[in-house]
């Protein structure tokens, strides 16, 4: 007899027993609120190309494979190729055992080219049955759960789903594992809470003395390190933890360090206790690690710490997970619903991965050979043509010093919007004879038009859910819970239109192509220089062009209804969608640190109207700006904004520069607690490859005399200190006492970042370092102190 | 970052350099000068880049001489104004 069953869909993966397993959360009926285990039967299919003999070869070795395989002959679309190719279609009916036969093909057959090959199975899934998760399902099931058919009921582009009640269940220790061992585990779900004594160790070794900081107890060492002692201590804590996870059987495990410390460690206790720990829900599938690993992205060195996934249940480890700080469990779950990556593995990767996801998931439902491990060459071009094809966005020299009376206009997802709207797409790029074909601008490139590229149409439609987000949020009044989730859902959208231009320029990527990533660039200087004329030809100064943004300057420009007229000519001129980002009180374009007299392009601070802060580039917004330091800068800022114009702002000095003269007084007196002082450095490369190490080489040498590695990519955090190496890493204890600090050094950076902001306002380097505080003060307080600079007013040119 | 044709920022560094020997015979003062003409030329790297000239100095020349020109203009509405006052 058959049942039909509704319900949230929480996870897919291959079935050890064959088939898929699908957890659902159901919604209806007597069952609301179960979590249900499902089966389905769910054969996956990829292709092989290659000469007529070598497929012969191919067929007769799958037929003497023991995995059982349904073969056929067929013709796709590839769309590297100009015609179809043909191609040998493989069934697999088990996708479990799939990735193992697609192994011991590609060595015995190295010189096929295969498609489909290794796709994720949810992405396969997607495609036939438009499942993502937390989709909402309808499946009719038999008596052994095994479903017959399954339909979605909402799509992933519905603004408000149905919200899943998914069961959180919040886990951390009560401290940083990597810094001090944890003494508790505290758990809480359900507005229960618990806390959990973690196993006591053996007594330590004597630490090393630390006279200065006497009162502090003695350190334990890191669990991770002890070689096994206390684990008699561990079965209290697995049998109880066992008990909460069975009373509330949470969905999602949301950890602090669950993947780099807490799950790996309670599953190591697990083991040699004996004892099980039901983390998965689905007890017939193993809990799966993945290492830890180094790689280099955009010329910065990228760490990504081990992983723990779990089955039928989620892990997020919020210090693992990508964009946590960003966009939080919201944007995760978002993400996840538009690319139909599994919720685990959206939280733990770049978002890059997302959007060639989604092109996946389009390029299977249309039929289109996905490659494997592609190989494509660009297409020759002369000299001339290289050079004016090889340039990214414009980036102007914004003019240095403070203005007032600016609006800075944005295009919306610049570049996602000329894919878009310009049809940009690997498929799409033609040449002359096309008859359809439009020429990029000042390009040698040209673009077929009549057929929509499958970039276009896989982005259009998470396009439109942006600019939904977008106008409705500013609709939403503040205390209305919708503002913020809908703010995390257009920031989860942001990240991933911001990487798709990136992987449409990798050649390796899937759907990448050189030629196509150089006409998106061409289009962008276009309409960006399109811009520039419009707002030019209204009797506006440009004061700064950045790839996709403009600041443009009137006198009188003050509302939003001043500026419409210009914001509706660009958007005219360019055909691209344009927003407003604000119009500031004042902006101030800072010069390099470097050079005084050159200005950079994305280093600048100002006010909206509203009072709200923008700051790009200088040193709050760095993380290897200590908190303390971030925090006066901000502050000063604070000071600063409070005044309503640009006239206002010198009275406001002398209050900024008190609260400064605090903060060096609180420095030099040492009233600052070690942890406001940290610096956070990423170790660029292998600690055998320095030359002369940085100061986070040589933290990371301490780490690792104590046994605590680091690899490349991954960042410390560390102490100025007096004498040398000059450094401490905070990870190493026991901590060193304030009066080891290098106070000098602090008080400069401070210095540094308060000149930062202070100098554009009228007040001279000089001023600030070359006398005493408390003098700099007084005469402060006399309104025409010689240091002040006189330029708070629209012509600035370079502040000396 | 592998790129095939060198940026703006690149070629004008290039060009830069090159001239060390020249500005090392230089007078102090004249140096600073030739500083200026060089921090003038880099205002307008934006267009530079925009333009893919196939010889970048032309253009740093040229942008030298258009701030050199605007100064000139600016310096000329001074003296206008003085003299009109």
């Amino acid at each position: 007899m058959n049942t039909t069953l509704s319900g949230w869909l929480l996870d897919v993966y291959p079935d050890l027993k064959g088939g898929l397993a699908l957890w659902l959360i159901e919604d209806a009926g007597a069952a609301r609120g179960r979590r249900i285990r499902l089966r389905q039967p769910f054969p996956v299919v990829f292709y092989a190309a290659g000469p007529d003999e070598r497929l012969r070869a191919l067929w007769k070795y799958l037929r003497s494979q023991e995995i059982p395989v349904e073969l056929e002959r067929a013709e796709r679309r590839d769309l590297f190729q100009p015609h179809p190719v043909t191609v040998m279609r493989i069934q697999v009916d088990d996708p479990a055992r799939q990735p193992a036969l697609l192994a011991r093909l590609a060595s015995a057959f190295p010189d096929l080219t295969w498609y489909d090959a290794d796709l994720a199975i949810s992405l396969r899934h997607a495609a036939v049955y438009g499942t993502f998760p937390l989709a909402k399902v309808r499946a009719v099931v038999d008596e052994r759960l095994a479903v017959h058919s399954l339909s979605v009921l909402d799509s992933p582009w519905d603004l408000d789903p149905p919200a899943a009640p998914l069961r959180i269940m919040r886990l951390e220790p009560d401290c940083d594992p990597h810094h001090t061992a944890p003494r508790y585990l505290q758990i809480r779900c359900e507005r229960r809470e618990y806390r959990l004594p973690l196993p006591t160790y053996p007594p330590p070794a004597p630490p090393i003395a630390n006279t200065a900081m006497g009162g502090e107890s003695l350190p334990l060492p890191h669990p991770c390190f002890s070689d096994g002692g206390g684990r008699e201590g561990g079965r209290p804590l697995l049998v109880n933890l066992t008990a909460i996870l069975k009373r509330h059987d949470p969905d999602l495990l949301l950890t602090a360090w669950g993947d780099t410390w807490l799950l790996p460690y309670l599953l190591e206790l697990s083991e040699s206790a004996g004892i099980p720990l039901p983390l998965n829900r689905d007890a017939s599938q193993p809990v799966v690690h993945k290492q830890e690993r180094s790689y280099q992205a955009y010329g910065q060195v990228i760490h990504r710490g081990r992983q723990v996934h779990l089955f039928g249940r989620w892990h997020i480890d919020i210090f693992n997970a990508m964009m946590f700080h960003d966009y939080g469990l919201d944007g995760i779950l978002e993400s996840s619903r538009v690319t139909a990556l599994p919720v685990q593995q959206v939280a733990r990767q770049s978002p890059g991965t997302g959007i060639s996801s989604m092109q996946i998931v389009t390029a299977l439902r249309q039929g289109v050979l996905i490659p494997w491990r592609k190989q494509q060459a660009e297409m020759p071009k002369s000299a001339l043509d290289l050079i004016h094809a090889d340039q990214g966005g414009l980036v102007y020299q914004p003019t240095i010093g403070l203005h007032r009376d600016v609006a800075e206009i944005d295009f919306v997802s610049m570049y996602p919007s000329i894919m878009a709207r310009f049809n940009i797409s690997p498929e799409t790029i033609g040449d002359e004879s096309d008859e359809f074909a439009e020429q990029a601008p000042e390009l040698n490139l040209w673009v077929k038009r009549e057929t929509p590229g499958l970039i276009p149409q896989t982005l259009r439609p998470l396009l439109d859910k942006r600019i939904a987000f977008k106008q409705r949020i500013p609709e939403l009044p503040a205390w209305d819970p919708r503002k913020a989730v809908y703010k995390a859902r257009a920031a989860a959208h942001k990240w991933l239109l911001v990487t798709c231009f990136g992987y449409l320029g990798y050649k390796n990527a899937r759907f990448g192509r050189i030629e196509a990533h150089q006409a998106v660039t061409a289009y962008s200087r276009e309409c960006l220089l399109r811009a520039k004329e419009a707002a030019e030809d209204a009797g506006y100064t440009v004061l700064h062009l950045y790839v996709d943004g403009l600041w443009v300057q009137k006198p009188g420009c003050a509302a939003v209804a001043d500026i419409q007229p210009l914001l509706d000519e660009i958007a005219v001129r360019t055909g691209l969608p344009v927003a407003l980002d604000g119009i500031y009180r004042w902006v101030a374009f800072l010069p390099s640190r470097v050079n005084t007299r050159v200005p950079v392009a994305n280093r600048y601070f100002g006010v909206f109207q509203d009072g709200t802060i923008k700051v790009r580039g200088i040193e709050a917004r760095r993380r290897d700006t200590p908190p303390f330091v971030a925090q006066t800068q901000m502050a000063i800022l604070e000071y600063l904004a409070a005044a309503s114009n640009a006239d206002q702002l010198r009275e406001r000095l002398p209050e900024a520069l008190a609260y400064l003269n605090r903060r060096v007084r609180q420095l030099r007196e040492r009233r600052v607690s070690l942890p406001e002082l940290l610096v956070t450095q990423k170790v660029s490369r292998e600690l055998a490859l320095y030359r002369t190490p940085s100061p986070a080489a040589r933290a990371a040498l301490q780490l690792q005399a104590v046994g605590k590695t680091v690899r490349p990519g991954q960042p410390v955090k560390l102490l100025y200190l007096l004498g040398k190496p000059g450094v401490h890493a905070w990870d190493c204890l026991p901590s060193p006492c304030l009066a080891q600090v290098d106070t000098r050094l602090y008080v400069e950076l401070l210095l540094r970042a308060a000149e930062a902001v202070l100098q554009p306002v009228g007040v001279s380097k000089e001023a600030l370092r070359g006398r005493q505080q408390q003098a700099l003060l007084s005469s402060f307080s006399t309104p025409t102190g010689h240091f002040l600079a006189r330029n708070i007013n629209n012509d600035i040119d370079i502040i000396s | 970052m592998g790129r095939t044709v060198p940026s703006i920022t690149q070629a004008f560094l290039h060009e830069e350099a090159s001239f060390a020997r020249f500005r090392r015979a230089l007078r102090r003062s004249d140096q600073l000068a030739l500083d200026d003409l060089f921090a003038a030329a880099r205002q307008h790297l934006a267009a530079a880049a925009y333009a893919a000239h196939a010889l970048p100095f032309e253009i740093f020349l040229l942008a030298m001489l258009l701030e050199e020109h605007k100064e000139v203009m600016r310096l000329r509405a001074r003296v206008e104004a003085q003299d009109g006052g």
